[in-house]
């Protein structure tokens, strides 16, 4: 949702579609499909392409926002668990805001957001 | 001493091949120190035997084989351990480290039956989120993950939020307007949204988790803040980022 946001101020209209699908057109975010590459391959079974894929990452932001990409997906990592273990439902205000990409991109359908959206 | 080793052994990135930014690896050493302090429900050792755990989930067969079935009750087995903690913490933490997109309020009340208490199953996970986070940094950058810390002694303090109610979450939180002087300052720098909220049973676990995820992630009015960049990752780089990890584990933040 704050990636929507980000998009009005700077007057992007960011593909969360692409972004969700991970089809690797990147959604008009610099650097999309090697942050989702980046991401993707950090959850393989293996991980037998994350060195490539942070290679190219480096090569394509460099190596400070490479640390930087790395801290956000550590966290993120965590607040995914915090969020699904604690069953902490989305505020109603945000729910309403992302109630159309939500329906259209599948996340309703998760089975961790019975009873949260 | 190698230098892996040396990067291992003290938290210390300035061997590191990239520059670890300053304020990030000091707060990964506040929240390595206080994962082996006593807790408000666990002592350091069992907090580390949770560390240990978190860690030993990654590579249980028991886990894999229960992620790849169709439903996670489907199968039934042992789990891989690497600490002699209890069984329903055995699962636990199993469960929410490696299919923490299908948890339900079933999985919860599970716990509580197999005889957690619900302030014990949220310092738990406010624990495995610490390690989590830190660990996932360290592959992150492709560096050898930091040796846990040695716990240290004392008695976990066992304090309760008296302003902690049911309704939320399936675990009880406490409202900013329903915090007491003893919590007084859990939401400082925060806007108290439902993320913040989640660990809140636990006071200690919402500050020291949000210290990190301040550097890690963005302080909170730093988030909204589009007409600056803080860091070299841009504000659509970061969400896009962040909305990655969110979609690969089916979370719907």
């Amino acid at each position: 949702m704050l990636l929507r946001e980000s998009g009005r101020h700077t007057g992007d209209d960011y593909d969360l579609a692409a972004m969700a699908a991970g089809d690797g057109t990147g959604g008009g975010v610099a650097a999309a499909a090697a942050l989702t590459a980046y991401a993707d391959s950090f959850y393989e079974e293996g991980r037998a392409g994350f060195a490539a894929a942070r290679d190219r990452l480096h090569a394509e932001i460099g190596g400070e926002a490479l640390v930087d990409a790395a801290g956000v997906l550590a966290i993120f990592n965590a607040v995914v668990r915090v969020a699904d273990a604690t069953g902490i439902p989305l505020e109603e205000q945000k729910a309403a805001m992302s109630a159309d990409f939500r329906g259209a991109l599948g996340i309703n359908d998760y089975p961790a957001a019975a009873g949260k959206v | 001493m190698s230098v892996e080793a040396a990067m291992v052994e003290s938290l210390d990135y300035r061997l590191s091949p990239l520059p670890v930014r300053d304020d990030l690896a000091a707060a990964q050493k506040r929240a390595w120190a206080r994962l082996a302090a006593p807790g408000e429900w666990w002592s350091g050792a069992v907090r580390i035997a949770i560390a240990e755990e978190t860690r030993a989930a990654e590579t249980c067969g028991f886990c894999r084989e229960r992620k790849a079935a169709l439903s996670p009750y489907a199968v039934t087995g042992a789990h891989e351990t690497a600490t002699d903690l209890p069984e329903v913490l055995v699962e636990t933490v199993h469960r929410i480290r490696t299919d923490p997109g299908r948890l339900t309020r079933r999985f919860y009340e599970e716990a509580l039956a197999g005889g957690l208490s619900d302030a014990e199953y949220v310092e738990t996970v406010g624990v495995m989120a610490t390690v989590i986070a830190i660990d996932s940094f360290c592959d992150a950058m492709g560096l050898p993950r930091h040796s846990l810390p040695a716990p240290l002694a004392g008695e976990p303090r066992r304090r309760r939020p008296a302003g902690a109610k049911e309704g939320l979450a399936w675990v009880p939180t406490v409202a900013p307007e329903d915090l007491t002087e003893a919590e007084a300052g859990m939401y400082d720098g925060l806007s108290a949204v439902n993320i913040h909220r989640a660990l809140s049973l636990v006071p200690a676990e919402v500050v020291g988790f949000f210290d990190m995820d301040s550097v890690h992630y963005l302080p909170d009015g730093q988030l909204r803040d589009y007409g600056t960049e803080y860091r070299a990752l841009t504000h659509a780089q970061t969400e896009f980022l962040a909305g990655r990890v969110s979609v690969i584990n089916r979370c719907v933040y």
